[in-house]
């Protein structure tokens, strides 16, 4: 199915991603890849396999913590939330990456 | 952190819980693409193979959740503990000697640091104790220290230094209590009354010292120790304001110390069980006079942040000063200084090297059984290599291996350093029983965080040590070879052989200095015990009594000469009368002890007839008062003239009897006999002549050399610390009734104490040296015994190793030299180069121990030549037992197990 041209995630993102997906409200972790995908109008999708030893990291890194919670079709599912210095570090990382980005346009368009 | 420290620790403890919890997570992701892909229009089946395609292997990402959450770590520990558990488990024999021999390493190094930490490394048990010093008065050009001091010096130090908080002097001695129990001989300490609060002391119950206490002389007024308060009084809290007699003198008991005070004082200070106090001086009395120097010693406060260097500085300058401001009081050539040293360093300074000796020997031990156990986990580990070997192949990673290894090898040293930590706490007390008394601050031996750090340390670190060199060459084999050859070829290999010949020849190095050290202080022994003391100890028979000085003239019945000289001669009378008793005597002071904290300093000044003044400033001998009889009892020879007779008394021309090293030191040239000398410089006191002279008799102690002595009559001048001196073949405890009896129907108030032979006397003279010698012996025989067995073990292993090479050369006609010559040559190599490492190691180190020795210099060529022989000889036996076994192997059996 290519209707779009998927990227390859770029080293480091994936955090920044699971952060930003939990800005909101907390999610299960199949919710997040989902919303990832839709956001990005599926231009991005998430690897299942590096999807939750990222979210376990995360978590024993304190930026997120988990509780079991019912989801919306009625099963039991592990929900994640941004914790305080989750928040920050979502703060840091985005301002690190909009940077990033605007540096990157800036050498590739003077080029 | 913490989120990561808990998180690990719920995967580590809740494992199933955690593990099933990531199975739910990960399915309900699996059955929610499932859902949504059926929901696309794929079929069930379709749609599971899709999901599972896009998921991965279900495995990896639960390993590599694990991974993410840190459980890994932890995990394989406890796996690596178990599995070392498994291990030890599986060879009890080799089990039981590892921990054994640990134990013993750690368990003494426990022990002897806890003594070491209670008597050198932790702080004086009183308030802000660095700031604590003790003060001396010393001439140096008149080669005198510890001179006494005056009120008005007192006075100096208080006011005019201005670098002390708090000054306060410290005398005492020993004093007969009565009114109590029983007559008691007890130390008691007379103090400024500053002096407890300037240590920061509390009661128990009632009062210390005060300003209120500041008296003309003594203060009616005493403090008692907690036990003399249990002791005597069954700590009944009532004890306040009962009156107790000191040499006679009341004394209201006004307050009791804490469990845990002591005096913080040498000898028998330490044991003071009674505080009196003097104001020393106050009006109406004159100011008393600035040369009237009667105060021993003097313990002071700094001022907050002085270094010891500023206050010792503006001390020094003091002296210059009052010299200068008094010349009459303190003659030029004296050259009177003050010094100051930390108390702490005071009171332990005399035992440091001992206990840093007795450290450094149980930390070789330590090392010791370190390097033995390296060789038998290296032994085994050769025998494990196969093992290793696979486990590599496996794709083990050669870290995860030596952590593996090292877990075993630091399970092995815990589980033995907790049994060594647990015997030495628990036999503590045990051993404390043996450690001589005279080292300070026994009683604050203890096991606390510090030395049970030390024990932990020690015994993680020798299982560092030992565990390191099998855990590393484990990694170092060649994989293809090992596995392939199995486990018959995995012998003697040429690298693992180089590392257990280091290991050997370190043992056998540090076994050395060990023996080297007992040696040295084995041999200093002999020589003391060797040493003529000057008399003869044997079947003399000694007891002890103190005739009462109370401040009050009227309560003392010994005040006069006579009344003095008509009870010694009462006592003399009843002691020689007593069933079994050939002579008796008494002396002031007896040999081979050295002089208590009461000296009159004064009368060890001597003038001596027909010599200048200026000279006589440093003529000093010590003045030992006997009876006739003295010497005819110790059998001391006489060299020259006569002993006094029972007319040298009171009245009669006075007389002294010189021993060889006066004679030699005042009288080189000329012939004493007859010659006049006096105390002090005082020109009322009278001429005594010279009427004797006998060999010398060690009254300081065995290893005290050439301290000149004269003793005079005790009939002519009077003296209350009397020691009675019997001869006779009874034993002290059978005449010790007898002689309390005697004494106390001349008078019931006086205790008799210290009845002991005369060679036990000398004994405890020397219980402090006889300690350190054995102990180090012991660890020396230790170290013996290890090093031995390693070169045993060894070669017994290499030599089983080669069996079948062995059983083949013999076959082809090789001769049992053939078979024993290469065995032993490696034996002799082994042993020759841990022998000459060690001696250089020792020779480096033996001058460390100088203050130690007495009468053998630290390179002692008899100790440098016997220990070498005695360990190449041990070390020859050792190699011998295999070798002969090897002669010994049966060809045809050994071809054909091969």
């Amino acid at each position: 199915m290519p209707a779009k041209q998927r990227i390859e995630l770029p080293q480091g993102t994936l955090d920044l991603l699971i952060l930003q997906a939990l800005v909101l409200e907390p999610q299960h972790g199949w919710a997040i890849s989902e919303r990832v995908q839709q956001i990005s109008s599926d231009v991005l999708r998430i690897q299942q396999g590096s999807l939750y030893p990222a979210l376990h990291r995360l978590e024993r890194r304190g930026w997120i913590k988990a509780r079991w919670g019912i989801s919306e079709n009625n099963r039991r599912a592990k929900y994640y939330e941004l914790t305080k210095s989750g928040r920050r570090q979502l703060e840091v990382e985005k301002d690190a990456w909009v940077k990033l980005t605007a540096a990157m346009a800036q050498v590739l368009g003077t080029a | 952190m913490l989120s990561d420290i808990s998180l690990r620790l719920r995967s580590l403890l809740r494992h199933k819980r955690v593990e099933a919890e990531l199975d739910d997570e990960l399915r309900f992701h699996f059955d929610r693409q499932v859902e949504k892909l059926v929901r696309s229009g794929l079929t069930r089946d379709e749609a599971v193979r899709r999901a599972r395609l896009f998921f991965g292997g279900m495995d990896q990402v639960k390993e590599e959740c694990r991974d993410a959450r840190g459980v890994l770590l932890m995990e394989s520990l406890f796996q690596d503990i178990r599995y070392g558990f498994r291990m030890l488990r599986k060879k009890p024999a080799f089990t039981l000697v590892a921990v054994l021999t640990i134990a013993l390493g750690v368990g003494a190094n426990t022990a002897i640091f806890s003594i070491v930490n209670a008597v050198l490394l932790r702080h004086l048990p009183y308030h802000d104790p660095d700031r604590l010093v003790r003060i001396s008065f010393n001439s140096p050009g008149v080669g005198l220290r510890d001179v006494p001091f005056s009120v008005p010096e007192l006075e100096d130090l208080r006011t005019r230094s201005g670098v002390f908080e708090d000054v306060s002097t410290v005398g005492g001695g020993s004093v007969n209590l009565t009114g109590a129990n029983q007559p008691e001989r007890l130390e008691f300490i007379v103090s400024h009354p500053n002096y407890f609060s300037m240590l920061g002391a509390t009661p128990q119950i009632g009062r210390l010292f005060g300003p209120e206490d500041t008296a003309l002389g003594y203060a009616p007024v005493t403090v008692i120790s907690d036990g003399l308060w249990r002791r005597s009084y069954g700590a009944d809290p009532g004890v306040l304001g009962r009156v107790l007699r000191l040499d006679n003198d009341a004394y209201t008991i006004v307050g009791v110390l804490p469990p845990g005070f002591r005096h913080p004082g040498r000898d028998g200070s330490r044991d003071a069980e009674l505080w009196t106090t003097a104001g020393f001086s106050a009006d109406p009395a004159p100011k008393p006079l600035r040369s009237a120097r009667i105060m021993p010693e003097a313990i002071g406060r700094l001022k907050p942040g002085l270094t010891l260097e500023q206050a010792q500085a503006r001390l020094t300058a003091m002296a210059i000063e009052i010299r200068h401001d008094f010349p009459g009081d303190y003659s030029p050539r004296a050259n009177w200084t003050i010094a100051i040293k930390p108390l702490q360093e005071y009171l332990v300074g005399d035992v440091r090297p001992m206990l840093l000796v007795l450290l450094g020997a149980v930390i070789l031990i330590a090392f010791v059984v370190s390097l033995n156990i390296a060789n038998l986990l290296l032994a085994r580990a050769s025998g494990r290599q196969q093992e290793m070997a696979v486990r590599l192949a496996m794709g083990a990673g050669r870290g995860r291996i030596i952590r593996q290894m090292l877990t075993e090898s630091l399970l092995l040293s815990l589980i033995g350093g907790l049994a060594g930590i647990a015997t030495a706490v628990g036999t503590l007390g045990f051993i404390l029983h043996f450690v001589p008394s005279n080292i300070p601050r026994l009683s604050e031996v203890s096991v606390d965080w510090v030395v049970l750090t030390f024990a932990l340390l020690i015994s993680l670190l020798t299982g560092l040590l030992f565990g390191l060199a099998p855990a590393l060459h484990s990694t170092r084999s060649n994989l293809s070879l090992q596995i392939r050859e199995g486990a018959r070829s995995s012998g003697y290999g040429a690298k693992t052989g180089r590392l257990r010949d280091a290991l050997i020849v370190s043992e056998l190095a540090f076994a050395v200095v060990l023996m080297v050290g007992a040696g040295l202080l084995l041999r200093t022994l002999r020589e003391l015990l060797q040493e003529n003391p000057g008399f003869n100890p044997t079947h003399v028979v000694t007891a002890r009594v103190w005739l009462p000085v109370p401040n009050d003239p009227k309560v003392d019945p010994y005040l006069s000469i006579a009344h003095k000289t008509a009870f010694n001669r009462d006592l003399l009378r009843r002691m020689q009368a007593l069933a079994g008793v050939e002579l008796a005597g008494i002396t002031s002071a007896l040999p081979a002890k050295p002089a208590t904290v009461q000296t009159n300093y004064d009368s060890n000044a001597l003038t001596i007839e027909d010599r200048p003044m200026q000279s006589s400033e440093n003529l000093r001998a010590e003045i030992i008062r006997i009876s006739p009889d003295y010497f005819k009892v110790m059998q001391a020879p006489l060299l020259r003239g006569r002993f006094f007779t029972e007319g040298d008394e009171d009245g009669k021309q006075r007389v002294a009897i010189i021993d060889e090293s006066t004679a030699h030191r005042y009288w080189t040239d000329r012939d004493p006999l007859g010659r006049r000398l006096r105390y002090g410089q005082d020109p009322t006191q009278p001429w005594m002549t010279v009427v004797g002279v006998i060999k010398d008799i060690k009254h300081d102690g065995l290893d005290v050399d050439g301290v000149p002595h004269i003793y005079v009559s005790i009939y002519q001048s009077g003296e209350n610390e009397l020691s009675v001196v019997l001869r006779t073949s009874l034993p002290a405890a059978v005449l010790e009734p007898q002689i309390r009896r005697e004494i106390q129907s001349i008078n019931p108030s006086l205790p008799v104490f210290n009845v002991s032979s005369m060679n036990d006397v000398i004994d405890a003279s020397l219980a402090s040296r006889r300690f350190l010698a054995d102990l180090v012996g012991g660890f020396a025989g230790v170290a013996l015994l290890l090093a031995s067995i390693g070169i045993y073990g060894l070669l017994a292993y290499m030599t089983g190793q080669r069996f079948r090479e062995i059983g083949l050369r013999m076959a082809l006609g090789a001769s049992r030299a053939d078979i024993l010559r290469p065995i032993l040559a490696k034996g002799v190599v082994l042993a020759g180069i841990g022998i000459i490492a060690g001696v250089i190691l020792s020779a480096s180190a033996a001058s460390m121990m100088a203050s130690l020795l007495y009468g053998v210099r630290p390179h002692d060529p008899a100790v440098f030549l016997v220990v070498p022989l005695l360990l190449f000889a041990v070390a020859m036996l050792a190699s011998y037992l295999p070798a002969r076994r090897a002669t010994k192997v049966d060809p045809l059996l050994a071809l054909r197990q091969a």
